[in-house]
């Protein structure tokens, strides 16, 4: 088990002239883990947020950072905010400079980072975020999901460990908000902790490790997202619903299926209960094929012919330079979040796809697919483009070609 | 009341990745060139150069030009028709006395002067036209930086830029908000919500430094304002432009010497 990065310890705020918004909380938080606080408005989740990098500091109580109390001089002060990186719900309100570069360097510049330094920070963030070639660009010219991913890189060109986000889809279209999870996970998977406030719960519920419920200053209670949300009654006291998935297992169990004890947390495990209620008969034989292509490595050229020879092929991608490669090379994208999920459902479908993505992420697509495979008892070959020569041999795609081909 | 910004129009135009030095060369130059004219003759020529590279150079909308033509226009068209009026000296073509302290004639001297500004004003409208429609205040700030203005003031300077347009925005929402519930249908009405308006944007403006101050210390903020961008280098296409139009404008100040239009 990871160590501890943020502890609170019987942690109590009270607004000057106010009421009391913090009312002993404590909690601790691992590094890598992905950390949802889930309430209603006016639980206390932005105020207690703050207090994880000494904005607001508890009247009573304790905050630790890898296990040492958190000082409020300046220096160390500073000190925590370069390794607790926050992001603010309006982006308006976070991003200071002119400029977008100016703006990602501020938090190198103070600092004091010297300038090749402060180049290859602000780079760092950029890509991180696929914001290269904005830089000249002034924030009120950008998309609300373009200032908030200028926002983010203005906190990851300081490279913290932790990183916080105030209810981080607020004011994006559902597409925007898809992509800034994806982008969390993409964070996460570089080792960054990431804890996030809010009161979406279809969003929480799939994405977080665990879940802490905030209620008028207290935690509700702190759990991973099944039990966290499986309870109805803590569920209705926070002005919550609980995840559709959720429910509709909940709901398939009082009908007498015979469920498995760990609850679906996404529209894959749902499916597989289902296959498995009505023991495999919709699944199919052949199933198809996932490619994986590490946009970093492969030329140009190749990609976009790849797969104009495959016709019926779904191509999927995961990563911000993944995405802006495909836009690139004009391919449509049919997954841009929750891809190796929705490719797995694909491949059981007998049809394949392709997974855009880059270095790190390429060996997270085998990992996953070979852990539901194990868990499932399925079979799934993933394969990597550059290997994956000749058009793929099996699956529907084909059947239903070869269908096309003699209607008689 | 909120049309599109010039910062937005010149953070658009064609001319943008231009190094700013030259391009604040040509127009800075180009007023110059209009003060040291002893001839209508090169102001308009510069206005005509000028003209033609905002509308094909920086491809700004014509429309958007003229609209940002018309008032200096309007305004140096009565001054210089007051000029005519007063001014005296030469053959005189008419002339109306009607009191004992008044006299309003047109002379060839006075038409002379009058056009004379008139063209003076033309090029350096054109030329500061040329300035804000082709350089940003993004890169203004570099060139601030480079000719010593103190820190203090381009960190300000900078801050508002950045403020004027979250200011302008929520200004914005709240007059779109008080149309729709007729706050501007009467003139007793107009006043009343402007006066609204005006309160309701210093309390956001307000809550905005607060905000700022927090957004600047939750990053390390340590009286350290963010570096500024690079200028963009000085090509060579650009530059022998410059110095043609410069060369070009400079013959004709010094060819036209004394040329009058009557």
């Amino acid at each position: 088990m990871s160590r501890i990065v943020l502890e609170a310890r019987d942690i109590r705020y009270r607004y000057p002239r106010g009421r009391e918004a913090i009312r002993g909380i404590s909690f601790h938080i691992r590094r890598g883990e992905k950390i949802a606080l889930v309430g209603p408005n006016g639980a206390g989740k932005s105020t207690l947020l703050q207090m994880f990098n000494g904005m607001i500091r508890p009247d009573s109580g304790m905050m630790l950072f890898d296990n040492e109390p958190i000082r409020y001089n300046t220096s160390s002060l500073r000190q925590i905010r370069k390794r607790v990186g926050f992001v603010l719900q309006n982006p308006d309100r976070q991003i200071i400079a002119p400029t977008v570069y100016q703006d990602v360097a501020f938090g190198p510049v103070n600092l004091g980072y010297d300038e090749p330094a402060i180049r290859e920070a602000v780079a760092v963030g950029l890509r991180h975020v696929g914001l290269e070639g904005f830089e000249r660009r002034p924030p009120h010219q950008l998309s609300g999901g373009e200032k908030k991913r200028v926002a983010i890189a203005g906190v990851l060109s300081m490279d913290p460990d932790v990183l916080v986000f105030d209810e981080p889809t607020s004011g994006l279209d559902p597409s925007g908000s898809e992509d800034l999870m994806e982008l969390l996970d993409e964070l996460n998977h570089d080792g960054k902790t990431i804890v996030i406030s809010t009161h979406d719960v279809e969003l929480a519920y799939p994405w977080a490790d665990w879940v802490i419920l905030l209620l008028e200053g207290r935690i509700l209670q702190e759990d991973v997202p099944d039990v966290a949300f499986g309870n109805p009654e803590y569920v209705r006291m926070a002005h919550l619903s609980v995840p559709t998935l959720l429910d509709l297992s909940v709901e398939l169990g009082k009908r007498g299926f015979a469920l498995p004890g760990r609850k679906p947390r996404s529209v894959l495990d749902m499916i597989d209960i289902i296959e498995n209620l009505l023991h495999g008969s919709c699944r199919n034989p052949a199933p198809g094929t996932i490619s994986v292509c590490n946009v970093d490595e492969e030329a140009t050229s190749s990609l976009s012919a790849w797969v104009k020879t495959r016709p019926g092929l779904a191509v999927g991608a995961m990563g911000t330079r993944a995405k802006q490669r495909a836009s690139q090379e004009q391919l449509t994208l049919e997954f841009t979040y929750g891809v190796i999920d929705k490719c797995i459902l694909r491949a059981l479908r007998g049809q394949d796809s392709l997974i855009l993505t880059t270095g790190s992420m390429v060996g997270r697509v085998a990992v996953r697919v070979e852990a539901y495979c194990r868990e499932s008892g399925n079979i799934i070959s993933v394969v990597s483009m550059s290997t994956a020569e000749q058009p793929p041999v099996t699956g529907l795609m084909d059947e239903e070609v070869r269908q096309n081909d003699h209607p008689h | 009341m909120f049309e599109e910004f010039l910062e937005d129009i010149a953070q658009k135009n064609g001319l943008r990745q231009i190094n700013t030095y030259l391009k604040l060369a040509g127009g800075t130059g180009a007023i110059l060139l209009c003060l040291l004219s002893s001839s209508y003759i090169a102001p308009l020529f510069i206005a005509v150069l000028l003209t033609f590279g905002i509308l094909f150079l920086a491809r700004v909308d014509a429309k958007t030009y003229a609209g940002l033509f018309i008032y200096p226009f309007w305004f140096a068209l009565m001054s210089v028709a007051g000029l005519i009026l007063i001014y005296g000296g030469g053959t005189v073509f008419w002339s109306w006395h009607p009191t004992v302290w008044l006299s309003l004639s047109i002379t060839r001297e006075s038409i002379n002067q009058g056009f004379f500004v008139f063209s003076r004003i033309i090029g350096g409208m054109s030329a500061v036209c040329f300035i804000a429609l082709t350089t940003p205040m993004t890169d203004i700030f570099v060139v601030m930086r480079r000719c010593r203005v103190p820190g203090f003031v381009i960190d300000l300077a900078m801050i508002i830029y950045r403020t004027i347009f979250i200011l302008m925005d929520q200004v914005r929402q709240i007059y779109y908000a008080q149309v729709m519930r007729l706050g501007y249908s009467t003139w007793r009405e107009s006043i009343h919500s402007f006066a609204a308006m005006c309160g309701a944007a210093f309390i956001a403006s307000w809550d905005a430094g607060d905000d700022l101050i927090r957004a600047m210390d939750a990053r390390c903020y340590d009286g350290k304002f963010a570096l500024l961008g690079e200028n963009r280098p000085v090509e060579m296409r650009p530059f022998l432009a410059l110095c043609a139009f410069l060369l070009a404008a400079s013959a004709v100040v010094f060819a036209s010497q004394g040329m009058t239009l009557l």
